[in-house]
């Protein structure tokens, strides 16, 4: 009787083995599947202002989204030159996973042009900020045109290979630049849309509108913040479209406006 | 006769042995346990097949999962999803409803007893679950007047012990009230019926409008908080103990809180971007516990059931042990849990708390010592247990040994207690002690 159940035992330890065996023929490419599946602790927060605004632009914000989230993060901001060189300011504090990083241009003019080089020398301090902490994945807010580099920079020139895109929030961005008319296409638009299937697709997109009349917020017509949904729309995991009215809902209040502060904390820094 | 039987048995297994073996008689002939045995002895059949889909669901087709992983299962198998739905649906409704099989169950088997009537007896069972149920209600649909929304998530394997002690409850009432009665009468019992389904329901009212989770959702919150303590509080052997009792005292599932914690997060960032094989946190509960002192799920249980195969084990209990053999060698307890059952045994308590506490020691001493890399990479959903630490650490071999050294110990710890335990189940089968030989 007792040799039975020890041929049993011997039985279950060469199943075990067994099993076993699927695991040391896939240990060679172990290393590689951890890395596909590897996302590094620190994610930072891009914030990219509009024109005519510079990388201290959002200093109270930040100030005022570390008073409202649980930790605080620091902040590093970045100021490219019209030449690519990169002036740094402030840092990243050691241990900081959600650190804010501001990049701002010294050439900060509005026009279509324009913004096509500041989306080339947003890709340029992205690249050497990755190099240098290297961070697999981040999230990015931009407001009025800081949004539309951060597209651009999406569909142009983000390496999907090696870094992905998490969230995007984009605050009364004109996809449609201040063109009033609905009917007319501006060329930045057409650009937009015939680059959209570059947009990474687990991408999160968040689009907020501040609305000061019914048209606008005084200086961005709805319309054409309205228009993201021609780029955005089935191309991204999700797309919402929120508007904002009240107090502080005018173009320049809007991102120290308390509604998408809490709209940030929500969306873009939760995670 | 007897005397010299006795004298015999005390000599094989010695002092120790012949008084747990006592003990375990004793234990399980008390009426309320012998109620709660027979009552996991007979979900056991439901818990086998909610833990064998919780496995081929987790190890076979999720990303994170052990067979579907190196056997690249995404790339031959069609339907993943569909299959996943399936499997989960079925796990829901077996595992996911054990706490109210076991309410309705102790309930029936301890009034089983006292009365002749299977009306009686299962008019028990049944107010033992809907008592259970009043607790697990929507908040929201009571306070809102609402129709009436019943939770039903904390009723799986973490419940089990919540269910058990409401069983426990209404069924001693129904024994006290039956045991006093005549066969015939009716008055009584359905006066019975009424007065705990109101008292409960009343109690299940105030319950919900001053506390905002249901009653299981709190318990098992409630027995979660020691875990949340910072690990260095607790130390790996409080961790392993803790898991360990409340898994024997019937709060089966994973207690302890899941997800990466910033120190494994940490020690993958720095096997992946620097060279060579450095940890900044190479003791964690993590990297010894879940790693080394796990397989076949809390308590090492795949000693238990390597220790079944080698003793010549009692008939039931070896049925047990092939029937869950593949849900145990993916880290999947429950079956073992329940079917033997280790669930409120004393003689099998003992190595279930030890083995594993053996087996930490050892393992932390080897990476204390720095003769084993700890491990960095996640670990694989139903890996086999002695080859955790393998992949853990990208294919150490003398990794490989420590889970090796770690199975055989526990097995060694086990084997005794083992032994002893089907000594127990044939004496209270009434058996006559088959030969050793």
């Amino acid at each position: 009787m007792k040799r039975k159940f020890t041929w049993g035992f011997i039985g279950v330890v060469s199943v075990i083995i067994l099993l076993c065996l699927p695991g040391f023929l896939w240990r060679p490419q172990q290393r590689s599947e951890v890395r596909d599946h590897y996302q590094t602790l620190l994610a930072p927060v891009f914030l990219v202002p509009g024109s005519s605004a510079t990388q201290n632009r959002f200093n109270a914000l930040v100030t005022e989204l570390n008073h409202e989230t649980k930790s605080s993060h620091s902040l590093l901001r970045v100021e490219v030159k019209t030449n690519g060189q990169l002036v740094y300011t402030g840092s990243i504090r050691p241990g900081d996973e959600h650190p804010f990083i501001v990049v701002g241009f010294q050439n900060h003019n509005d026009g279509y042009q324009n913004i096509l080089k500041q989306a080339k020398w947003f890709a340029l301090a992205f690249n050497a900020l990755q190099k240098t902490y290297k961070f697999n994945h981040f999230s990015a807010m931009g407001h009025s045109n800081g949004g539309l580099i951060l597209t651009l920079f999406m569909e142009d020139s983000l390496d999907q290979k090696t870094v992905t895109a998490n969230r995007l929030m984009t605050i009364a961005s004109p996809f449609n630049l201040e063109e009033k008319d609905p009917d007319v296409d501006t060329p930045l638009f057409k650009r937009l849309t015939a680059n959209r299937q570059h947009l990474p697709r687990q991408l999160v997109v968040y689009s907020i509108a501040g609305s000061k009349t019914f048209t606008g917020d005084g200086i961005v017509p709805f319309d054409s913040v309205n228009r993201g949904k021609y780029i955005f729309q089935d191309q991204v995991k999700g797309f919402t479209q929120i508007t904002v009215t009240g107090a502080n809902a005018n173009h320049a209040d809007l991102p120290e406006n308390q509604q998408i502060v809490g709209l940030m904390c929500q969306d873009l820094l939760s995670h | 006769m007897v005397a010299m039987g006795v004298r015999a048995v005390q000599n094989e297994n010695g002092w120790l042995g012949s008084h747990l073996i006592k003990l375990e008689v004793s234990f399980q002939r008390n009426r309320q346990v012998a109620a709660i045995r027979q009552s996991l002895r007979l979900i056991f059949p439901i818990i086998l097949l909610g833990s064998l889909a919780n496995f081929f669901d987790q190890a076979w087709l999720q990303q994170s999962g052990y067979y579907y992983q190196t056997l690249h299962v995404a790339k031959w198998l069609f339907q993943v999803r569909v299959l996943r739905q399936y499997l989960r649906l079925v796990s829901a409704g077996t595992l996911g409803l054990a706490a109210i099989l076991m309410a309705f169950a102790v309930s029936y088997y301890l009034v089983v007893p006292v009365t002749r009537q299977t009306t009686n007896r299962l008019m028990a069972g049944i107010t033992a679950v809907i008592s259970l149920k009043f607790f697990n209600v929507s908040r929201a649909s009571v306070l809102s007047l609402r129709p009436i929304k019943w939770v039903s998530a904390n009723l799986g394997l973490q419940g089990i012990l919540m269910g058990l002690l409401v069983g426990l409850l209404i069924g001693n009432s129904y024994r006290w009230l039956l045991n006093r009665q005549k066969e015939a009468d009716l008055t009584a019992p359905l006066l019975l019926t009424s007065g705990w389904l109101m008292g409960m329901a009343a109690l299940g009212l105030i319950w919900t409008t001053t506390q905002t989770a249901s009653l299981n959702a709190a318990f098992v919150s409630a027995i979660q908080w020691p875990f949340r303590l910072p690990h260095f509080i607790l130390g790996l052997f409080g961790y392993s103990a803790l898991n360990s009792v409340y898994a024997w005292l019937g709060a089966l599932g994973s207690t302890t809180i899941g997800g990466q914690t910033v120190a494994t997060a940490q020690n993958l960032e720095a096997v992946l971007n620097h060279p060579g094989w450095h940890l900044p946190h190479p003791l964690t509960p993590h990297t010894v516990i879940d790693v080394y002192a796990n397989f076949g799920g809390t308590g090492m249980l795949l000693g238990l059931l390597l220790a079944m195969l080698l003793v010549h084990a009692h008939q039931q209990s070896r049925q047990v042990a092939w029937l869950s053999l593949v849900p145990t060698i993916g880290n999947f307890g429950a079956p073992l849990m329940v079917g033997i059952p280790v669930i409120l045994s004393p003689v099998l308590g003992i190595p279930f708390i030890l083995a594993p506490l053996a087996c930490i020691s050892v393992s932390w001493l080897c990476i204390r010592l720095a003769w084993v890399p700890a491990v960095a990479y996640p670990l694989l959903t139903g890996t086999p247990g002695p080859f955790l630490a393998y992949l853990g650490t990208g294919g150490s071999w003398v990794a490989l040994g420590l889970g090796v050294v770690d199975l055989l110990i526990s097995t060694a710890i086990y084997y005794p207690f083992v032994k002893w335990h089907c000594q127990a189940q044939a004496q209270l089968d009434g058996e006559v002690l088959p030969d050793e030989a």
